[in-house]
């Protein structure tokens, strides 16, 4: 039966269907469909986020700050923000808050993600200007000025640097084995070898040149200094500190020495995979980042800040049972009396460099808080008894032996280890005289640490004996600022990398020879923060350099020097390390004799300590040049002839059109404006980070970075170029390092002198100078 | 008579002249010093005369009742020059007292080879202790 539909109860002609065929229902409407959600996802409308809001809802300057805004609108409206290029300010939380421990745990770990820290950082951060590098987050110089104190420090007091950054490298296995890689990647004529007799006993740290496997002389890597420890079984341990700017290259020589078929899989991708087993694949090479904290103690006072600092743990009996020395099998290899004695005979040295140079002592000490003074003291030595020659002489075998280097003590040292808090609690509420420390205090464990003795100088002829010498201590994670806290309440005062350098230097030194990869970075980071220096100034107060015919001068280019030197092109140098041909060349030279011919000659540099005869103050990169025959008797009055500068004519026509464009810029600006339309910017935005193109020409005018040849540029031929230069407070009279082209050496020779010219990159004034080959390269 | 005998210790010198050895290399250490002080000082050949006879003058001059000089090995005669100089012109107010004794010197010896291990050698040299103290007080003769 056909009901009747409504619209014919009504009357209508209407007749609606019994059912509705959903497909053709939407097919019908999904323009409308499509237009709503796209309006939906994208709306047209330009409205703000905060503008949307109903009125009731909406508050005073809502844009401006987003926490006026319900919460779920805030991110939408943040991102609005970022979209019209307005940065989004957020307030910074208040100090309170940012201070709350584990806000500020956060905030330091959020930091430490980026650069390692080491864990004397907080303290540094307090007081030294910090810096980025190699990975690290370092003190460079201390925030109060005190570089002529840091140098009084490290050759009459005691100066103390953190130089955690170096990275222990592991290596064990059988030594021979280990003794062939390390032929691969030295020379014997740097220097005696890893294996020698004198270093495999352990009783003396080595220092080695590493290049790449095979390279030798060429890619230079750096130079490392290692330990041979002592082990109860007859397993060999080395122990190599590595420089953070060369550890990245050390690590894959490694690599590809214990595993040399991950190399070759690469290279041939398809072929069947095959155990390619070399002989030093049963090397076990770990790099042990943060395991130890090594501080350096420069300067003969430091003997007296150890002094007070350590003390020797002289009875194994009465230590509680829960300490980490239970862990020891064997407390026989100890030998804790008769290290005790040692040590209390070599306190009584007035400087680190009486005892035997190099010499490594393994100690079992108290811990360190419970030496501190109350208030900062300055250790002294005065010892009315001498110490005994005869034991200085020796060195006891066991005398280096030291739990440190078994890694798996290191997690219950850290276990066990009493913080400061603790610590402080412990002093103050347990004891019975609150606040009075007991140096036999039982509750506290024991640490295991090395000493490392530097000698320091050691041929008077060159620099007073003793300069520079002093320990570096190996002390195990955690205990880092208890140490440190301890050295500085004694006295030591405290450095950063600038002092590093600066002592380097002082002991006439190469600090990252160019040769090598880090040398070459530092030239390079130094060349960009000179340049932008130089830029910064008024073009008034510019020195011109091209006027002085210095077309480098904040980079030495020892590859186009060494070009011009030789017939051809070179792309690789070195700087020359073999003692026996750096011994020959300095007896020509004070001979003035002609050098006999080298291997690689052309390629080769050779370091060189320069000493100014009379009045000049040398600087970094200045240049080293050939004297003539009479410039020695008219060397009052040498200088460089004032030379024309080809571009001086080409910038002042820049410029004008330069200052003719901004001009006619502004103009058309103008009228725009009056017009009252706006124009689109013809000239690009200037980003304050980036130069524009004009300045970037403008700078290429002042300083043309396509440098050719630099041999003949001035009237005297350059040999070399000076890497560092500074007054030097041990010689008391201006100094310099620098490299010379063995080439050019031999032409010197030739004309039959021994001493050279020297110019300053800002001056025209040539000054003489003495030239010694430096030996320790 | 006298002639021979000048020869013949020359040619023991000679002999006993050092020669270096190809194995090692020879490194000084520092000599034991003798207590330090203020009033102490240690003539060396490089520091500049002057400078440290006007170290000991003021020394002096400002009312240190004693100065010690030490000299080692080849900076004896400076010390003794210095002294003498300082007794003349302190004349009658100051008088010296002088000490001679020998000083052990280690030199270490770096191995060059790989077979060798590291040496030590014990050296002897003359070194003089002059006393300065002051016989007068100061202004007591104006």
């Amino acid at each position: 039966m056909e009901t009747s539909q409504f619209d014919a109860t009504l009357g209508g002609t209407e007749h609606l269907p019994f059912s509705a065929n959903s497909f053709k229902f939407t097919a019908s409407r999904s323009i409308e469909i499509a237009a709503m959600s796209e309006s939906i996802l994208r709306p047209s409308k330009t409205k703000l986020i905060f503008q949307t809001l109903p009125v009731h809802m909406r508050r005073r300057v809502m844009s401006h700050n987003c926490k006026r805004l319900p919460r779920k609108l805030r991110e939408g409206h943040l991102e609005q923000l970022k979209k019209s290029g307005l940065p989004p300010k957020q307030k910074r939380p208040s100090r309170k808050y940012r201070r709350r421990p584990a806000n500020l745990l956060n905030e330091y770990n959020r930091r430490q993600k980026k650069n390692i820290w080491l864990e004397t950082h907080i303290w540094h951060a307090k007081r030294f200007h910090m810096i980025e590098r190699w990975g690290y987050r370092l003190a460079d110089r201390p925030c109060d000025k005190a570089f002529r104190a840091c140098y009084r420090a490290s050759s009459a007091h005691c100066l103390l640097q953190d130089i955690s950054y170096y990275t222990p490298v592991q290596i064990t296995g059988p030594v021979d084995v280990i003794g062939d890689m390390f032929s691969c990647i030295t020379s014997r004529s740097c220097g005696i070898s890893v294996t020698a007799k004198a270093y495999i006993t352990g009783n003396r740290e080595g220092t080695i040149h590493i290049y790449k496997p095979n390279f030798y002389p060429l890619c230079y890597v750096g130079k490392v200094r290692f330990v041979w420890i002592q082990n109860d079984d007859s397993k060999k341990e080395l122990w190599l500190f590595v420089h953070p700017s060369q550890i990245k290259q050390l690590e894959t020589i490694f690599t590809n020495f214990t595993n040399p078929e991950l190399r070759n899989s690469t290279l041939e991708h398809m072929e069947k995979k095959r155990k390619i087993s070399s002989k030093f694949s049963d090397l076990n090479i770990n790099i042990k980042t943060g395991i130890f904290n090594i501080f350096r103690l420069t300067g003969p006072k430091s003997q007296a800040v150890l002094n007070n600092t350590i003390k020797c743990v002289t009875n194994l009996n009465k230590l509680p049972d829960k300490n980490w020395l239970s862990h020891i099998s064997n407390t026989s290899f100890l030998h804790i009396k008769e290290k005790h004695d040692y040590w209390e005979n070599a306190k009584l040295a007035s400087s680190p460099s009486l005892l035997p140079p190099h010499v490594v002592i393994g100690l079992i000490i108290k811990d360190p808080r419970l030496s501190r003074p109350t208030y900062r003291t300055k250790a002294q030595n005065n010892n009315s008894v001498h110490v005994n020659t005869a034991l200085l002489i020796e060195i006891p075998p066991y005398l280096s032996y030291s739990p440190i280097w078994n890694i798996s003590l290191h997690e219950h040292i850290k276990k066990k280890q009493m913080t400061n808090g603790q610590f402080i609690e412990h002093i103050t509420k347990t004891q019975l005289v609150p606040g009075e420390i007991n140096e036999d205090n039982p509750e506290l464990q024991d640490v295991p640490v090395v000493l490392i003795q530097r000698p320091g100088s050691q041929i008077a002829v060159y620099k007073k004996i003793g300069y520079g010498t002093g320990w570096d201590i190996i002390v195990p994670a955690g205990y880092g600022l208890p140490f440190w806290q301890t050295l500085i309440m004694f006295g030591a005062r405290s450095g950063g990398l600038r002092e590093t350098e600066s002592v380097a230097f002082e002991m006439g030194e190469c600090y990252l020879p160019p040769d090598s990869d880090a040398g070459s970075l530092e030239e390079k980071r130094i060349e960009l923060q000179l340049k932008e220096k130089y830029f910064r100034r008024p073009p008034s107060k510019r020195v011109n350099y091209q006027k002085l015919a210095v077309n480098s001068p904040f980079i030495c280019p020892w590859k186009i020097l060494l070009s011009d030197w030789s017939s051809k092109n070179v792309n690789d140098f070195f700087v020359l390390r073999d003692k026996h041909l750096i011994d020959i060349i300095q007896d020509c030279f004070l001979a003035k004799k002609e050098i006999p011919d080298i291997d690689n000659a052309e390629c080769c540099l050779i370091a060189v300590r320069l000493h100014t005869l009379g009045k000049g103050n040398l600087k970094q990169h200045a240049l080293i040049c050939l004297p003539q025959s009479n410039d020695v008797q008219t060397i009052d009055n040498l200088f460089e002839p004032l030379h024309e500068d080809v571009n001086e004519k080409l910038r002042k026509e820049k410029r004008k059109e330069h200052l003719q464009f901004l001009k006619q810029i502004k103009r058309k600006r103008k009228k725009a404006k009056k017009r009252g339309s706006m124009v689109n910017n013809t000239f690009p935005k200037t980003s304050s980070t980036k130069p524009s193109e004009y300045v970037k020409s403008m700078r290429e005018l002042w300083l043309p970075s396509n440098v050719e040849t630099v041999r003949n540029t001035c009237s005297r031929p350059i040999l070399g170029y000076l890497s560092h230069g500074a007054f030097s407070f041990t010689e008391g009279k201006s100094f310099g390092i620098g490299y010379i082209a063995f080439n050019a050496l031999v032409v010197l020779l030739k004309t039959g002198q021994n001493k050279v010219l020297i110019r300053n990159t800002t001056s025209r004034k040539y000054r003489l100078a003495n030239v010694e080959l430096i030996k320790n390269v | 008579m006298a002639d021979e005998n000048i020869k013949e210790k020359k040619q023991e010198i000679k002999k006993a002249k050092r020669i270096p050895n190809k194995n090692y290399a020879i490194k000084k250490r520092l000599p034991v010093r003798p207590v330090e002080g203020n009033n102490v000082i240690f003539i060396t050949k490089k520091t500049n005369f002057k400078a440290q006879l006007d170290k000991c003058c003021d020394l002096l001059t400002r009312g240190e009742k004693e100065i010690i000089l030490h000299g080692l090995g080849a900076a004896i005669q400076r010390c003794c020059n210095l002294a003498l100089q300082l007794e003349t012109l302190f004349s009658g107010a100051c008088q010296l007292e002088v000490n001679t004794g020998t000083v052990d010197l280690i030199d270490d010896l770096e191995p060059l080879v790989d077979d060798l291990d590291f040496g030590a050698q014990v050296r002897h040299s003359s070194s003089i202790h002059i006393r300065i103290f002051r016989t007068a007080m100061l202004g007591a003769n104006q």
